[in-house]
């Protein structure tokens, strides 16, 4: 009985790490940018349906790089065209244009591959066992790829000039600017980052399980209970955040049917919502 | 004032030329998914449809009235389906529907049939609760009822006592896993646990250790193809070693190729008919005919055999009322025998089912021999 709780918390955990990746450029944008991206979810399907592209005509490890870097391109242009032109209209304006932006991408994906469930086409593998807990090799590539990122970021806020400037600029962006920190860098860099981030995170779940044109949105959601949770604009909120939401639905199906696990996010979010909406994080401050 | 007036005036004038072109030909409805996530289906129902229409026109349509199947697409939703059929009952006025695929977005449409007094038929839909939708609503496909008995049945043969039940969590997974668990029961079988999972989902993990948690020896997933191949290789990867056992909505060789190795020595019912009847080989050899490079499409030969009755009962109704229709089509289908087999409707406009096993085997599906 102990090894299935323990094998529920490995799950999640898995799951947590990835959601956590995903929640950490969410929120970083929202730091400076001060809206939702709610396209960001596209950012990680389209990662996985172009590696699916290009591993028909390059073996898997390379098909992922010139995947990654056409999301990066697809992020820095999102805000290039759509987001910067409307940056003076307020932050509603900015949330709506993100929500058709994130239909527009979700039925390309459909018009160019279909609806239909598709597969990177690994074989099946037993997983690797210790102490009576199963990991999978991908589960392990999805904890080791989240651990790499997050460490990448954390070096980067911490200990570099551009770090700096991001965290001074999502304290307040005017202030920033008018110091002279170059907002086009910083712009950049998040969404560079936050793409980067998405697009790993989206060929790892692809890897995992299979790709549809609906896992964006599925893990948006996750996501973004794992950023109200740590505090919209809190980076390392987000984090623990999204490792909390993965564990707590991956637990919760000891208790009810695994049928509602994804109403666990949605419940975080309410609850969140209505009690603190400031985030879990707020009293803390986290690290801008 | 006579804007409005003008505008009503036109409304009605749009609405009579609607309604009159029935008198020239015998119109049928059809609400069908042409878009949406069930779109890959529709197509396949559309063109047995049509196939079928063909030869009833060919062989002089509805005494002498040519016959013509108007589609309302549904987008796949209940929504859309509900909205679809309205629009076919208020401003077709036709007495004849045949009814979307997918059971809940049946369930959705069929009491604003009864209500109505529009005939509904479905092709595809097993959900155990379209029994009881009423008396104008019939199928010509078997019940989950059946399925659900056939499987209990599986169950017992194979010598499993004590199982793990899981289904889809829609109206037909509920369904079936109720008269599973009903069936199963009865002859004297144990349920270890019981949980519905989610559609569509990607990552089944827990639902897989909460099977493994009770290391049954058989396992009853009554699923979809892709639902159906994600969990098996996640139950592959996570070490489960169980007997499968699953319904006919997972037969496919889509599950085969998604899911692998994970997918070998599952055991599974299906609703069956016998391929070696003078029916069989006419539809077979039509389709071939006029889709020379398509296979036949899942549930075609019961859109093809639906659309034959229909037509059969519209030749000999007293009248285009549907009141006479529903006379009609439950007398035409008295000992009719399509291309599935016998399809007389019962007191609730069921049609009965011979169940087969089916296994997987070596990469390939076929039927299963103990």
């Amino acid at each position: 009985m102990a090894d299935y709780y323990a094998q529920l918390l490995l799950n999640g955990v898995v799951a947590g790490a990835i959601y956590a990746l995903f929640a950490v450029g969410l929120t970083m944008v929202y730091g400076v940018f001060r809206f939702i991206n709610f396209a960001h979810g596209e950012l990680i399907a389209w990662g996985a349906y172009l590696t699916l592209m290009f591993s028909q005509v390059l073996p898997f490890a390379l098909a992922v790089v010139p995947s990654m870097m056409l999301v990066i391109l697809l992020g820095i242009g999102q805000d290039r065209y759509i987001y910067k032109p409307l940056r003076q209209r307020g932050r509603i304006t900015l949330l709506i244009a993100s929500i058709g932006l994130s239909y527009l991408l979700r039925n390309a994906l459909r018009l160019i591959w279909g609806s239909d469930l598709q597969t990177y086409g690994f074989e099946a593998a037993r997983g690797l066992s210790f102490a009576n807990l199963i990991i999978t090799r991908t589960q392990l590539a999805m904890v080791a790829a989240a651990l790499v990122f997050l460490g990448f970021l954390y070096g980067l806020l911490k200990f570099t000039m551009l770090g700096k400037s991001l965290r001074a600029v999502a304290d307040n962006m005017d202030l920033a600017e008018i110091m002279g920190i170059n907002m086009r860098r910083i712009g950049l860099t998040v969404w560079t980052l936050s793409a980067l981030f998405a697009s790993a995170g989206g060929v790892l779940i692809g890897m995992d399980t299979n790709l549809e044109p609906m896992m964006g949105l599925t893990n948006l959601l996750k996501a973004f209970a794992a950023v109200l949770l740590g505090g919209a604009g809190n980076i390392w909120g987000a984090l623990v955040g999204g490792l909390f939401i993965g564990v707590v639905e991956n637990l919760g199906v000891a208790f009810f049917s695994p049928g509602y696990k994804d109403a666990i996010a949605f419940a975080v979010i309410i609850l969140i919502l209505l009690f603190r909406p400031t985030g879990l994080f707020s009293i803390i401050g986290g690290m801008r | 004032m006579g804007k409005v007036f003008w505008l009503i005036g036109g409304l009605f004038l749009l609405f009579s030329v609607a309604g009159a072109n029935a008198a020239d030909e015998v119109v049928v409805g059809a609400v069908t998914p042409l878009s949406g996530k069930l779109a890959v289906y529709g197509e396949g129902f559309q063109q047995a449809m049509l196939l079928a229409l063909d030869e009833v026109n060919a062989a002089g349509g509805i005494n002498g009235k040519p016959m013509r199947i108007l589609y309302e697409d549904n987008n796949s939703t209940s929504k859309d389906s509900v909205s679809a059929l309205q629009k076919l009952i208020t401003v077709h006025k036709l007495p004849v529907v045949f009814g979307p695929a997918a059971s809940s977005n049946f369930l959705a449409v069929c009491p604003v049939a009864q209500e109505n007094k529009t005939i509904l038929i479905a092709a595809q839909s097993a959900a155990s609760d379209i029994t009881k939708c009423g008396d104008y609503v019939f199928r010509v496909f078997p019940s989950d009822e059946l399925q659900g008995k056939g499987a209990a049945e599986l169950a017992a043969s194979l010598g499993y006592k004590e199982v793990v039940l899981t289904y889809v969590n829609n109206d037909w997974g509920v369904g079936l896993g109720k008269v599973f668990k009903e069936n199963f029961l009865k002859a004297g079988g144990k349920i270890l646990d019981e949980f519905s999972h989610d559609e569509g989902k990607t990552d089944y993990r827990s639902e897989v250790l909460r099977v493994k948690k009770h290391s049954p020896k058989a396992a009853v997933n009554l699923t979809y193809i892709k639902e159906g191949a994600t969990m098996l290789k996640q139950a592959y990867e996570l070490g489960l070693k169980v007997q499968w056992l699953m319904g006919s909505a997972s037969k496919s060789p889509k599950l085969v190729e998604l899911a692998g190795e994970a997918a070998e020595g599952i055991i599974g019912t299906y609703p069956t008919y016998s391929q070696d009847t003078a029916q069989y080989r006419h539809f077979k050899a039509a389709w071939e005919k006029k889709h020379p490079d398509k296979k036949i499409p899942i549930f075609g030969e019961y859109n093809y055999d639906m659309v034959h009755l229909t037509a059969k009962a519209l030749k000999s109704a007293k009248s285009m009322s549907s009141a006479d229709i529903r006379l009609a089509l439950i007398e035409a289908s008295k000992g009719y025998m399509g291309v599935t087999g016998d399809i007389t409707f019962d007191e609730n406009g069921d049609v009965g089912a011979v169940y087969g096993i089916w296994t997987v085997k070596g990469g390939e599906i076929g039927d299963y021999r103990p």
